[in-house]
């Protein structure tokens, strides 16, 4: 694999079909986040493996079309305009995949602190525009309304927010695809390989 | 197997009305209200949106979206009563704790905004199926890639749901604990979402070559199985609502400008 062209991107079948299922895995990861009450959103499984198999535009292109489609048709509007939270993580994160940060363990880590800062950069304003600051999660709302008691500025206050929710529900997510990856037989990984060379023999 | 999606036909014009109307509508009533900026705006919107949803027969299952943002707008209320920095008249007080006039208004206008937002949206998610939305995207432009993502979702979430029943209920035979402390809960969420996470990735290549072999990516024209019914007034609705729009950014501009 060359450094040149991480953004170099396949539209065949396989990474058409690849969104998706993407998209139907972040649908799933909340659903069981929700079964087993976690505390976190685990919803974007699915936009990172995107991103890891098709690249960083595959993975944007997951993201964004992830949270419009919720958005306009389970009635979940407020996703919305997370549609571009979620594009800039999977974006992040398949530059960081095609640069070979999901090869270990360690790496992978890595990688899930570059989505957690897409994400906060992100959201952190979008927050602050429509909701007054806030997440919606219970414990980085309480840690907002601390830090306004405090009477700390308010992107400060809404910053924390953010750190508190996403940065540990990213690097949960990230180890979770590090191990789903791991898990996956080659005949399927080949196919979103980006480097391979079809040999011709006419 | 159930659909994720809230549409249901229960007969009225709002069904029959095009999905691209509704978005106008969803545009309109988002951005008039913004360019306005008070709270009147909001409320006739509110109004407006209800009433839509009221002969459309839909106001009770509109209901259940809006109840479920409950919570976050009184959570706002609470936290910019009390702690708003612009906060300086106090309204009232419960025990030691003191709302101000100044947070709580504009915890009202953000609570305006989000559920005019969650019931024009509404509108278009509860009358109009994701399907025909897809259909009438690739009728006007759009590329048949992307409408096969939005109706491929439809039809694998509802096959992903039984596998995750289907996985849970093996991992529970299995002794796994689904209950109890965070860290056990926690630990149970990687044996129940790898096998599903795997094996619909697994199934995607499969379906890749399904595809492919019925054409998928051939660059001929399609055609359509089901042709959209036209509604009258569609035109008519949404070039009133264009109309409705522009003139508020005019009125806007000439306030700022003059």
């Amino acid at each position: 694999m060359s450094d040149k062209n991480i953004f170099r991107t396949k539209f065949d079948v396989a990474t058409i079909v690849l969104i998706p299922a993407c998209i139907g895995i972040n649908y799933i990861g909340k659903l069981f986040a929700a079964a087993l009450k976690l505390p976190l959103w685990l919803d974007s499984i699915g936009t990172c493996i995107g991103a890891c198999l098709g690249g960083p535009v595959i993975g944007g292109i997951c993201g964004a079309a992830n949270n419009l489609i919720y958005g306009l048709t389970t009635g979940d509007s407020i996703t919305l305009i997370y549609a571009l939270t979620s594009l800039f993580i999977g974006f992040f994160v398949g530059i960081m995949a095609r640069c070979g940060f999901m090869k270990s363990f360690g790496k992978a880590i890595l990688t899930s602190l570059v989505a957690a800062a897409a994400a906060i950069v992100v959201s952190t304003p979008l927050n602050i525009i429509f909701w007054g600051g806030q997440t919606g999660n219970v414990w980085g709302d309480a840690v907002f309304a601390a830090a306004q008691a405090a009477s700390l500025p308010l992107w400060l206050s809404s910053l924390a927010d953010e750190i508190i929710v996403d940065v540990p529900d990213k690097i949960i997510t990230l180890i979770l695809v590090y191990i789903i990856l791991k898990a996956l037989p080659d005949k399927l990984t080949t196919l979103y390989e980006e480097g391979d060379r079809i040999e011709r023999l006419d | 197997m159930k659909s994720i999606s809230l549409y249901r036909d229960n007969g009225t014009w709002l069904c029959r009305v095009h999905p691209f109307t509704k978005l106008m509508y969803i545009a309109s009533a988002i951005l008039v209200p913004l360019l306005i900026g008070s709270l009147w705006a909001y409320a006739v919107f509110i109004a407006l949106d209800v009433i839509i949803l009221l002969s459309g027969k839909s106001l009770k299952r509109a209901r259940g979206l809006v109840i479920f943002s409950l919570t976050i707008i009184l959570t706002i209320f609470i936290i910019r009563g009390l702690f708003d920095e612009d906060n300086i008249t106090p309204l009232f007080s419960i025990g030691p704790a003191v709302f101000y006039v100044e947070g709580l208004m504009k915890a009202l206008h953000t609570g305006c905004v989000i559920i005019n937002m969650l019931l024009s949206f509404s509108i278009l998610v509860l009358t109009s199926k994701p399907e025909d939305i897809a259909d009438e995207m690739e009728r006007h432009g759009f590329s048949p890639r992307f409408s096969y993502v939005i109706s491929s979702v439809f039809s694998i979430i509802p096959q992903m749901m039984s596998t995750m029943s289907t996985i849970t209920d093996a991992q529970k035979s299995r002794g796994m604990e689904t209950e109890g402390s965070l860290s056990k809960r926690m630990k149970a969420f990687i044996p129940l979402i790898t096998p599903v996470v795997t094996s619909s990735l697994i199934n995607t290549r499969e379906r890749a070559i399904a595809l492919e072999v019925r054409g998928f990516s051939s660059a001929k024209k399609r055609t359509f199985l089901n042709p959209w019914k036209k509604h009258r007034g569609d035109a008519a609705m949404t070039i009133i609502m264009l109309i409705t729009v522009i003139a508020t950014a005019i009125w806007r501009l000439a306030t700022w400008l003059l």
